[in-house]
């Protein structure tokens, strides 16, 4: 099975009918059977550890299931990646931070960034692009 | 939530505000990657607008973007049917005033090339408008 017949499989199964539950043969450490039981019932993090474990599972997937879709995508069209500092710049946009009239000071902080951190994303770059606005302030 | 014209550009790679409307689906997926919930929606009435049909082979790519349906039930129908009449607006705007009135507003983006009429359509909720 190539990537995209993985990714269109992934996607059917996360957007499948949900009602329909199986016990599993996945295997948890008991201290961390435990943590989740406590956080849930103590911490009203969730109604039960099952449902906290079935969330976060179903955020880690969709969240690999559209990077895997971008990623195929920049593959199939290279000019439509934007760079680091575009995304950066669309999150400044959503989040309404005045980084967005600054288009110029987030590329030089992406530039900037990724020197030190090659692994960097988004929120990095306004992070460090905030605080070369505080400093300079 | 995507517009029709956000759907149009995400759609058609030579589009001009193609790269910008997968730099904000990129924003979104780093975000969630850092554990915030943040879903991709596209109301249903804009799928309409916008010719977008799940089934058919041509809308494979864009399916794979995990955009979310967002349809009307009955209350957020009759408040669409309501903006439509007193703003004048189309369907598809009205959809989307409709559901950004309905859910926490602050919660909300809207990618449109039209950041005016979907003002009107969401008043007096005020998420935040981004023009591609």
């Amino acid at each position: 099975m190539d990537d995209l017949a993985a990714l269109d499989e992934l996607n059917r199964l996360l957007d499948a009918d949900d009602t329909e539950t199986v016990n599993t043969s996945m295997r948890l450490s008991v201290s961390l059977r435990d943590a989740a039981a406590l956080a849930a019932e103590h911490f009203g993090a969730a109604s039960s550890a099952t449902s906290m474990a079935a969330t976060a599972l179903r955020q880690s997937l969709e969240t690999l299931a559209m990077e895997t879709a971008l990623r195929i995508h920049y593959r199939e069209h290279p000019h439509a990646r934007p760079s680091l500092a575009e995304i950066a710049h669309a999150l400044a946009v959503q989040d309404g931070s005045p980084l967005a009239e600054r288009p110029d000071l987030l590329a030089a902080a992406a530039s900037a960034v990724v020197r030190r951190r090659p692994d960097a994303d988004a929120d990095d770059v306004l992070l460090w692009a905030e605080a070369q606005l505080a400093v300079s302030a | 939530m995507l517009d029709n014209e956000a759907v149009q550009a995400l759609t058609d790679s030579t589009h001009t505000q193609h790269r910008t409307v997968v730099a904000h689906l990129a924003a979104a997926a780093s975000r969630r990657r850092r554990g915030t919930v943040v879903n991709a929606v596209v109301p249903t009435t804009v799928r309409v607008e916008a010719g977008w049909d799940r089934t058919t082979p041509g809308a494979a790519a864009i399916n794979r973007f995990r955009l979310d349906d967002h349809g009307l039930d009955a209350p957020t129908a009759n408040l669409a049917a309501s903006i439509q009449r007193r703003c004048g607006l189309g369907p598809a705007d009205a959809h989307i005033g409709a559901t950004v009135r309905s859910v926490s507003s602050g919660d909300v983006i809207v990618l449109t090339s039209d950041p005016t009429d979907i003002a009107v359509a969401c008043t007096p909720s005020t998420p935040q408008i981004v023009r591609i």
